[in-house]
């Protein structure tokens, strides 16, 4: 018999290595190597506010990367997530505002404007077969516009904590004796694990793998391939809607125009996570981890003299190293 | 309809620039019978002097969809390649010609690293370039310590450079240089495209890479090429964009990138590469500045702009691979 | 051998420009392994084709279990029983073998899926079929042997009772090919019709009951393979009527100098220790099975692929490739098998696909010479007879033969002394076919050297000067066409390691 299995070196072959998978390892090693590189060199990001931002910064991002990741792994991309955003966030809290609606209400709004955004994407790209890029290019400004529109062009701001619309602020973090806890980390991993399960152990998460790796096999397979494929539009565009409410519930005000180049932290955030650009292969969790890094980098950096100016060029850096990786994985296939 | 596609006339300059051309005199007159202002010199003017920047950002993307790549870094390369000139020039006081030269290097530079990348290391263009926008974005930010330049005005020292937008004469008559300027740029490309070597290889790349490195070509040089092209024409927009506006604000210019490839895509190239029209570019260009002029004379909010500019994307693009699927 | 399952009668088929099946017969009965030969192109796999749906016939009736059918997809095939091992695998690389098998129809409990059981029920199939390979591996990890087994695993667990293997062994190695034959064997005493196409003569003796054969797209007969011999398959398989006759002595001087040398060549996994001379004037055949290694050794010489080690010598001096640029400086051409992907651009006009590998003759100062490129574009149009309205038509609107001529003018323009013509009349009609004979006779003729990869015996019997057998890699014969016999190259062809 002849070996039926490439071998591995002994690290990767281990079986708890294996079973996390090496390239989540590795992005946990970062991410630790990071916290002691700022905390070491600065003494001011040890503090308990600073894990607070990370966590802050995490919420709506790991949401878009989330959804972003179904894309990605059908072979595609969603461009369309960080303007979709915060549209989703001009028009919910302007529907709360405006109406004097419960919260409830706007949030509800907020998903219905991400899905609007997916059904828009699916058409364009799983239905009609347009390059994904250029589709979901055409709704990122589509949705700019939108969301400024029907906002009428003006910052939005949702009810504050402790007004009685502002409760839904809590659910990412609440102020304990004085302290913010942020529980909303909770509800993140609550939702990777719903959607891991989703991508690992449903028909759909199933199918949207297999379009990824390969679609005329799936589509020769007796696969409604039309179909799986627009729901990855679907559910990239529904965390598109939860994340314009994590954004919302985060920051004071939605302002009109924002939110181009939020789709890069998301998309950096999923490949980092092992998530790969040809489609086929990715993980929620990886995406999670990998949405860290980025967290980290974006709170770490102003600590060590790097101000918020030089957060685009390190977004840009990361994209390609790990765009690099990505190939480079591929290239030894 | 067969018929008239087989007309000499319109068989000669393409029968795709034919409408573009009947589309753009439509628009234009549907704007002016909705809004009377917009038959005034000034629209006109003010409609050219958008065209002038985007064309030159799209003269340059053809090239590199012309490969079948994407950029998407040109707009907010155009704004870091002025912004750090501009910066020299008014912070550091350093002579005018340099700064220009400065500037047009700096687009340069972008596009060897997205060529470089793309070419030599087979990154997918449209994440490299995209990562780049946010390099430009981040790096015009910090150079100006995220403090937005204004160039001088015509009349100021160091001013004369406006004179390649328009020219301002004792009587008061504006004269559009800039038109001139980008027309003789876009017979310039359309020569490199279709009479040299460089564009003869980009276009074959575009249909089928394999077969030219095959035919024992050099394709990685090559393909890098379009990019650097599409960079140092970024780096010359930037010079006519201060030309016509003054100011730029770091952290942006995303947005031009969307309008440069709609013109680009609307005026016959195709997004999958392999063919490309300079003139179909030019005149896609006219129409979507004439649009966003029109929407503005309209009364419109300008994020209207934003939203019609995605649809004629979107439609662009699927006329684009519609017609291509046909032929296959 | 059982009852009649399966009868294709009068199957008809047309593609533009090509008569690709013109009446074909085929019975499979129970219990028995059908073989279908013919060379390249004769027709098998678009026979197939319309079998599973992928194809719509134009003509002809399928009787499929006592009915009429006519499947109009693979997955309705699938679901009647019907179902193709394909020689592309239709593998999904990232998914596991269990999930390969059962996509589609995955076990679930409630809502979500059921890999353990998946991975179960994989392991019982792998047990009745004695394959070793671990469900839970993922697909894109296993060897192309391994990946045909999952394949014929998801076949079987599919129920079927026509399983149709489309050159299954191609890629498996002898071991693997044991295997392979035991499970099959196993399949007929289940009563399963099987179809076999295959090239391989010595398999088809070793496994089959009968034998159908095609050529050109017809239907040439059926033979109980136990009475018949080697030779009646290969006749008529050829054909009695060749189109001329083989060649019968060389037509290069003793004294010819030797213009191309390759020493000792390894490159990837496909090209082993592979040296041979190539002569001025001469026409050098390679042959043998699909996947022996030829194309790879013609791209290795090209430096379309990295060379791991060996020499290569040219005109006396030894040359280092490392690209096609290096190959076209050294004057080599290569016409590719693969037209469409490697030779030509199909949305570029005739003239400008012409001058591709030599633009910079036609430059005037910066600009190209089009006068120039076109005058010459012509001249080429002419003396090869390509059909072409101008110049300046799309080489996409070009028939197959015409095209592969736009490619050897390429070559023509950029005066190459060494052709690479790697299968140079696959998928070309039988008049153009001659024409490119013809052609390559000429071009030998002014003083060309021609290393011609082919899969047709008659058109290594009837070109070559001189023959190189290969296998697995491997040259595993070399003889003057003096000495050349089809059962000669076979023997070669299918002289496997160990």
């Amino acid at each position: 018999m002849e070996k039926n299995v490439k071998k591995g070196n002994a690290f990767t072959n281990n079986p708890i290595v294996k079973m996390i998978g090496t390239q989540k390892i590795v992005v946990l090693g970062v991410i630790i190597l990071l916290a002691a590189f700022f905390s070491v060199l600065s003494p001011a990001f040890r503090q308990y506010s600073t894990v607070v931002s990370i966590f802050d910064y995490s919420y709506y991002v790991s949401l878009m990367a989330v959804g972003v990741t179904f894309a990605l792994i059908t072979g595609g991309v969603d461009l369309s997530i960080g303007t979709g955003t915060i549209a989703a966030g001009l028009v919910g809290g302007y529907v709360v505002g405006h109406y004097d609606l419960p919260v409830a209400v706007g949030m509800l709004v907020c998903i219905a404007f991400g899905l609007f955004l997916g059904i828009f994407n699916a058409v364009t790209v799983a239905i009609l077969g347009l390059p994904p890029f250029i589709a979901t290019l055409g709704s990122m400004m589509v949705a700019r516009g939108l969301g400024s529109i029907m906002a009428g062009a003006s910052s939005i701001t949702w009810p504050q904590a402790g007004t009685p619309n502002g409760w839904f602020r809590s659910i990412f973090k609440i102020n304990v004796g004085g302290k913010m806890i942020p529980i909303g980390f909770l509800i993140v991993i609550a939702v990777v694990i719903i959607m891991s399960i989703v991508l690992n152990k449903t028909r759909p998460g199933r199918y949207i793998i297999a379009i990824g790796s390969n679609k005329e096999a799936t589509r020769l397979s007796g696969i409604n391939v039309v179909k799986w494929h627009s729901l990855a539009y679907l559910i990239s565009g529904f965390f598109t809607g939860l994340a314009a409410i994590a954004y919302a519930a985060t920051f004071q005000a939605v302002v009109p125009g924002t939110g181009a180049g939020l789709e890069l932290d998301a998309i950096a955030g999923a490949i980092i996570g092992g998530t790969s650009m040809t489609g086929g292969a990715g993980t929620v969790g990886g995406t999670l981890l990998g949405v860290f890094v980025m967290s980290l980098l974006k709170t770490g950096l102003p600590f060590i003299g790097l101000q918020a100016n030089w957060q685009q060029i390190i977004t840009g850096i990361v994209l390609l190293i790990a765009v690099f990786v990505d190939i480079l994985k591929n290239a030894k296939k | 309809m067969e018929k008239l596609k087989n007309n000499t006339f319109i068989k000669k300059v393409g029968f795709n620039r034919v409408v573009l051309f009947l589309v753009l005199l439509l628009m234009y007159g549907i704007f002016a019978i909705l809004s009377p202002t917009f038959l005034s010199y000034n629209r006109i003017l003010s409609a050219l002097n958008y065209a002038y920047f985007l064309g030159f950002l799209a003269l340059g993307v053809t090239f590199v969809i012309a490969t079948g790549g994407i950029d998407f870094s040109i707009g907010p390369v155009m704004f870091c390649a002025a912004l750090i000139s501009g910066y020299l020039l008014t912070q550091n006081g350093l002579p005018l010609v340099l700064c220009l030269l400065i500037s047009i290097l700096v687009g340069t530079l972008f596009g060897c690293l997205n060529g470089y990348l793309v070419a030599y290391w087979n990154l997918p263009s449209f994440i490299t370039s995209m990562a780049s926008m946010m390099l430009a974005k981040g790096i015009g930010s910090v150079f100006t310590k995220t403090q937005s330049v204004s160039w001088p005005q015509a009349v100021q020292e160091n001013g004369e450079f406006r004179k390649l937008v328009k020219i301002m004469t004792s009587d008061g008559t504006q004269i559009p240089t800039g038109l001139l300027v980008l027309i003789i740029a876009s017979i310039i490309c359309a020569i490199i495209l279709n009479k040299t070597k460089a564009g003869r290889y980009i276009l074959c790349i575009g249909s089928n890479k394999e077969a030219v490195r095959l035919s024992g070509v050099n394709v990685k040089k090559w393909e890098m090429l379009a990019y650097v092209i599409c960079g140092t024409l970024a780096g010359i927009a930037a010079i006519i964009f201060v030309g016509a506006y003054s100011t730029v604000q770091p952290g942006l210019g995303d947005t031009y990138n969307n309008e440069a490839i709609a013109g680009c895509v609307m005026g016959g190239t195709a997004m999958s590469g392999g063919t490309a029209s300079i003139g179909g570019t030019f005149l896609g260009v006219l129409i979507i500045a004439l649009l966003q002029e029109g929407i503005l004379a309209m009364g419109f909010q300008k994020d209207w702009q934003y939203v019609i500019t995605g649809l004629i994307v979107l439609v662009a693009v699927y006329a684009n691979v519609r017609s291509h699927r046909r032929k296959n | 051998m059982g009852e009649v399952i399966l009868t294709m009668k009068g199957i008809d088929k047309s593609f533009p420009g090509v008569h690709a099946l013109d009446h074909v017969d085929l019975e499979v009965r129970k219990g028995e392994v059908h073989a279908l030969m013919g060379e390249n192109g004769a027709g098998k796999s678009t026979l197939m084709k319309v079998l599973t749906g992928i194809y719509k016939k134009d003509e002809g009736t399928i009787t499929y279990e006592g009915k009429d059918v006519e499947f109009t997809s693979p997955k309705e095939a699938q679901e009647a029983g019907v179902m193709i091992v394909h020689q592309e695998l239709n593998m999904l690389s990232h998914l596991t073998v269990a999930q390969n098998i059962f996509i589609g129809r995955e076990k679930m409990s409630g809502k979500l899926i059921n890999d353990a059981s998946m991975n179960k029920a994989a392991k019982e199939l792998f047990a009745k079929l004695n394959i070793e390979i671990d469900p839970t591996e993922q697909m894109g990890n296993l060897t192309v042997g391994k990946q045909q087994m999952c394949e014929i695993a998801k076949a079987i667990s599919h129920e079927s009772k026509v399983l149709v293997f489309d050159e299954p062994t191609a890629a498996l190695t002898e071991s693997e090919i044991e295997e392979l034959f035991k499970i099959i064997r196993d399949l007929r005493e289940k009563q399963l019709g099987i179809v076999y196409i295959s090239h391989r003569m010595d398999e088809i003796k070793m496994i089959t009951d009968r034998v159908t054969v095609m050529r050109d797209g017809g239907y040439v007969g059926t033979l109980d393979t136990e009475t018949s011999t080697k030779e009646d398959i290969i006749n008529m398989m050829v054909g009695r009527v060749i189109y001329e006759e083989p060649k019968t002595k060389s037509n290069v001087p003793a004294d010819a100098p030797v213009v191309l040398e390759v020493k000792n060549l390894n490159a990837g996994k496909m090209v082993k220790d592979v040296s041979f001379q190539l002569h001025k004037g001469e026409i050098l055949g390679f042959s043998g099975l699909m996947g022996a290694g030829r194309t790879e050794t013609a791209r290795a010489i090209f430096g379309a692929d990295p060379i791991d080690s060996g020499e290569i010598i040219i005109g006396g001096k030894t040359v280092h490739i490392k690209s096609p640029a290096d190959a076209v400086a050294n004057g080599i051409g290569y016409l590719s098998e693969d037209r469409k992907r490697f030779g030509i651009a199909v949305e570029k006009t005739v003239a400008e696909n012409s001058t591709m590998a030599s633009l910079n003759h036609f430059m005037k100062g910066i600009f190209i010479d089009k006068k120039k490129e076109a005058q010459v574009a012509e001249k080429y149009v002419e003396q090869l007879k390509t059909k072409t309205p101008s110049v300046e038509q799309l080489v996409v609107n070009l028939s197959g033969g015409n095209q592969q001529k736009v490619v050897i003018a390429k070559w023509l323009v950029r005066d190459c002394e060494i052709l690479i013509f790697d299968e140079p009349t696959r998928g070309i009609d039988v008049g153009a076919k001659s024409e490119i004979y013809q052609l390559m006779n000429e071009l030998v003729k002014m003083g060309k050297s021609i290393i011609m990869i082919s899969s047709e015996m008659t058109e290594i019997l009837r070109m070559s000067d001189r023959v190189i057998v290969m296998c697995e890699g491997r040259k595993t014969g070399e003889m003057a066409i003096e000495e050349v016999s089809q059962e000669a190259i076979m023997h070669c062809a299918t002289k496997r390691e160990g």
